[in-house]
């Protein structure tokens, strides 16, 4: 080995390499413990990072009538999202991006610069997925789509106001939407995903959770009644230049709202331009002072009492009736007439007399008892329960005016509900919204013979004798009772302010359906209820009865006699002549003018 | 003329009119570089795909830029006599002083991300501290045999050079590019210590580097702590510690056998330079400590090769060559070690390459000119040691 040059300085070599391979054994520390060692934490640290639960929408239940047509349904729909830290590379795609999504370019613009730091932006919610393939055929990078649902009701304004509406992240708003949101909602799904640092989903992890759809939900509607009510409520508003109208059917048997319309209403399905006044469901939110239509509920507190008989007479003359300082009035002086007159006349002054005849608390149970100042029970959001103040407040001239109607608030529900205690040989049932199966628990508020004897008393009302001939249904034996009930103003109550009533039940033999029409401030011609509510009244039930299949009760050759007994020829007398119908309408024009309420 | 060199270079790499080439270390450079390849494209695909709307970009240029490196390396093993390379080292050094001027020239130098460390060639970029690392570790050589005696006895002998490198230190802080500075300054002070240095004056110099940094802390304890951020990424993780801390996830990701090749989530534009600097970080998470541990072992396989052909060099009475065995493999072995340990968080520098891996033109280039380097110092080597021992190879 001499030839071989020795190692200059071994020892510096040795240090040399040795300090290389302390560094070496350094890596190799620091490679396990990152990978092995703190694999945990720096793992939780990375997925914190990339892994994303992303949801997955469910589909939101159906809502149907109770023949299963459908009145709300979820229709798939793409949300085109913009992540604008990309979008922002990329401002030659704005302008077709724009002009597919129907937007402004300036607006569209905004919207991304003014989110430029995030990573998340909606652009145009809820689009045709058509539209959306064809904005994502531009291939402008950061354009995503997300599937939500769309609500979509094909009855349009029809059902707005019973249906209700959802919110854009489809969650009930209004209606039934909202009263049954938790059954209709289902419950999103989730996957988590690996995302990229620009928000790309890269891969599905596993733990996929389906999302669960909410369950579809049959209401108690039925969509032809309620389509006709909705027609001729809205074709009534619009001829009597009304302010606003409800109208509302239940079947008298279970309780169960076969038809509820209010006028104005509003398409659920482009809500562009809402106000907040379409949205309101007045049949269960507006309160009236329902007027002659509570009258049949006195004389049935006073059948109750035993002491009164339908035939039995009262005085009713001169026309009206002092009370203190006030004066209770009937339109005209119908002199000495039995109860069953005081109903078919809507004499005030009866009703009165028969108020103050019996015990405030008699009355008080009754017109309680049938559902006015309470819950109906079918808890449609935002219902009011009206007023009624507690009998023990009562003074002579309050005992008076309830009786005929002033004094209390209800809702147009709240008065078609107290009539199906007529209809139902005296018992209350909730109102429901949905199918009732099996027997319902009901209350008994009257007799059955009470009840019965008030129907056939208001059967009376329904001729040519009556207020209100115009709620004639041809086929079926029709009892109702109008209502013109005036408004009160600022001034006290007006003479130039109407709310036009008709409340009824039909068959009147053996009733199937309560209905309550109201029209509110009717300012054509005319305003009282026979003729301005009882028209209503009487198509929708023909038609309703019809649908129904229910059994005629009054037979042709009937109808027929009674049309020539009253000296019409051929055909049934549907047009009577208006001065029988208007005469009776009592105006409760109180002389002493204030300090009635 | 180049038929001729090509010629030649075959029948050197065959053995057939020398003692044979190293085949190890060539095989470990050709590893390398194909592995680097496969790893550089994985990483660097989806961000070629977003910055360039082409996501082969970084992979055709790293191929265009591996052939003409790889052409240099073997012109330079087949054709570079190291007589020359000594004669002319000084000559080096000038060149590298004026490529580290030209840069901080403004209007000359290109600057990317706040540093100045870029000189356009119109087709190309060129990185001027790549070569001017290689051309100073060949002039120390030079230095270390023609200064020899007066580095093991004078003072003035260790300073000079001292001197030299302290300007070229300056002028690559100017860029500024800390991570050159320090893998040349290691290199150096390596070379040095083997050529013969006094050790209290390489001690001294330790101490002096020490009570610097100790005055830097004291006087600027905000920069110190800029510099010292690296020790506790996770106080920041989305601000200063941002890179590290994604690049330490990759890491945790990778466990022992990694998410599998192209499987990185962290390439996905969370961890920034994947495919250049933090390469070793995607090779971690997609291979897992398996393949961290394999790749430490193959530079740790080719500096050992440095200095084995360094010994050789030694034994065959080649001062020159031996130096700048010693000096190439122990450049090499700083700066990979440097960019693994600035990858795991163990140090603060950056804007390292891992050599013959990363992606960029210069470095790859001045890598695959060492490793040539090396090559035909082995060579000759060889060939004297040939003679010596009457055609017995050892």
């Amino acid at each position: 080995m001499s030839r071989r040059a020795p190692i200059a300085y071994p020892r510096r070599l040795i240090l040399l390499l040795a300090a290389l391979g302390v560094f070496v054994l350094a890596l190799v520390w620091r490679a396990v413990d990152l990978q092995v060692m703190n694999r945990d934490f720096l793992q939780g640290q990375g997925d914190a990072r990339h892994l994303r639960a992303l949801a997955l929408p469910a589909h939101r239940g159906m809502i149907t009538d109770r023949g299963g047509e459908p009145l709300a349904i979820s229709t798939p729909v793409d949300s085109v999202w913009a992540n604008p830290k990309e979008l922002m590379l990329e401002r030659e795609g704005w302008r077709p991006l724009a002009r597919l999504l129907g937007m402004d370019a300036a607006d569209l613009r905004d919207r991304i610069l003014q989110r430029a730091d995030r990573e998340f932006v909606y652009l145009k919610r809820r689009v045709d997925p058509e539209l959306a393939q064809r904005v994502m055929a531009l291939e402008i990078p950061g354009i995503s789509l997300q599937r939500e649902y769309r609500r979509y009701y094909p009855l349009g304004e029809v059902t707005a106001h019973l249906v209700g509406v959802t919110n854009v992240d489809d969650a009930g708003q209004e209606g039934m939407e909202l009263a049954y949101d938790n059954w209709l909602r289902g419950t999103s799904g989730s996957k988590w995903v690996l995302k990229d640092r620009l928000g790309h989903v890269v891969e599905n992890v596993a733990g996929i959770k389906e999302p669960d759809p909410g369950k579809d939900l049959t209401l108690s509607i039925d969509n032809r009644i309620q389509y006709l009510a909705y027609r001729e409520l809205k074709a009534a508003v619009q001829l009597h230049h009304a302010h606003s109208g409800s109208a509302v059917v239940l079947d008298v048997a279970t309780g169960e709202v076969l038809a509820m319309v209010n006028q104005p209403s509003y398409n659920p399905n482009n809500r562009e331009g809402m106000r907040g006044d379409l949205l309101r469901n007045r049949a269960i939110t507006d309160l009236f002072e329902p007027g002659s239509t509570v009258k049949p509920f006195t004389v049935a507190a006073a059948l109750e009492t035993g002491k009164y008989r339908p035939g039995t007479y009262i005085d009713t003359a001169p026309g009206y009736y002092k009370i203190g300082r006030h004066l209770v009035r009937d339109a005209s002086n119908y002199g000495y007439i039995d109860l069953t007159t005081v109903i078919e006349k809507s004499s005030n002054v009866g009703v009165s007399k028969l108020a103050l005849a019996i015990e405030p608390a008699q009355m008080w149970k009754m017109f309680s008892g049938v559902g006015f100042g309470q819950p109906t029970g079918g808890n449609f959001p935002g219902e009011v329960t009206g007023l009624l103040a507690d009998y023990r407040g009562w003074k002579e001239i309050e005992r008076a005016t309830l009786s005929f109607g002033y004094g209390l608030s209800v809702t147009p529900l709240q008065l078609c509900l107290a009539y199906t205690v007529l209809g139902d040989e005296g018992r209350l049932k909730p109102v429901s919204f949905v199918p009732v199966e099996g027997s319902v628990g009901s209350r008994e508020i009257m007799s059955g013979r009470t009840a019965t004897e008030i129907i056939r008393m208001m059967e009376t009302v329904v001729s040519e004798q009556g207020t209100a001939n115009l709620a004639k249904v041809a086929g079926y034996r029709v009892a109702g009772k109008t209502g013109t009930v005036q408004k009160l103003g600022a001034d006290g109550y007006s003479d130039q302010h109407y709310v036009s009533v008709f409340a009824g039940l039909a068959p009147a033999s053996n009733p199937r359906l309560a209905m309550v029409v109201v029209v509110n401030d009717p300012r054509g011609d005319e305003y009282y209820g026979g003729l301005v509510a009882a028209p209503v009244f009487s198509r929708v039930m023909t038609g309703a009865l019809r649908m129904l299949g229910v059994l005629p009760d009054e037979l042709p050759r009937q109808w027929r006699a009674d049309a020539s007994r009253a000296g019409q020829a051929a055909s049934r007398g549907k047009e009577p002549s208006v001065s029988t119908v208007a005469e009776s309408h009592a105006r409760p024009v109180l002389a002493g003018d204030q300090g009635v309420m | 003329m180049i038929a001729r060199l090509l010629s030649r270079g075959q029948r050197a790499l065959r053995g057939e009119d020398s003692p044979g080439t190293d085949m190890g270390l060539l095989y470990a450079v050709a590893i390398a570089l194909g592995f680097g390849l496969v790893m550089m494209a994985s990483a660097s695909f989806g961000v070629a795909e977003r910055e360039l709307g082409q996501s082969s970009y970084y992979l055709t240029h790293q191929l265009v830029y591996i052939g003409v490196s790889v052409l240099a390396g073997y012109l330079v093993f087949s054709t570079l006599s190291l007589e020359f390379l000594e004669r002319h080292s000084g000559m080096l050094l000038i060149a590298a002083f004026a490529l580290l001027i030209l840069v901080l020239i403004p209007g000359v130098g290109r600057e990317v991300n706040g540093s100045t460390r870029w000189l356009s060639l119109g087709v190309a970029r060129v990185q001027p501290s790549e070569f001017a690392k290689l051309f100073t570790i060949i002039y120390l050589a030079g230095y270390l045999v023609r200064r020899g005696d007066e580095v093991r006895s004078a003072v003035r002998g260790f300073l000079k050079p001292m001197a030299v490198l302290a300007v070229m230190g300056v002028l690559l802080l100017a860029e500024p590019d800390f991570g050159a500075f320090a893998v040349l300054m290691g290199t150096a002070m390596g070379m040095m210590l083997l050529g013969g240095v006094r050790l209290w004056q390489f001690g001294a110099l330790l101490v002096f580097g020490l009570l610097a940094l100790a005055v830097l802390a004291i006087s600027s304890p905000y920069r110190m702590a800029r510099i010292t951020a690296f020790l506790n990424p996770w106080a920041d993780p989305f601000a200063s510690g941002f890179q590290l801390t994604q690049a330490l996830i990759a890491f945790g990701r990778g466990e022992w056998f990694g998410v599998g090749l192209g499987g990185s989530i962290q390439k996905l534009f969370y961890l920034p330079e994947a495919h250049t600097d933090f390469l070793f970080a995607v090779i971690a998470e997609e291979l897992g400590l398996a393949g961290s541990l394999a790749v430490i072992a193959l530079f740790t396989y080719i500096v050992v090769k440095g200095f084995m052909i360094a010994r050789r060099a030694e034994a065959a009475g080649r001062p020159f060559a031996a130096y700048l065995a010693s000096g190439l493999g122990l450049w090499f072995g700083l700066q990979a070690y440097t960019n693994i340990a600035v990858n795991m968080g163990l140090l603060p520098t950056k804007g390292l390459t891992l050599p013959l891996m990363s992606y960029g033109g210069s470095s790859m280039l001045a890598a695959c000119m060492a490793m040539g380097l090396l090559l035909r110092i082995d060579l000759e080597s060889r060939r004297v040691l040939q003679r010596h021992v009457g055609g017995v190879l050892r």
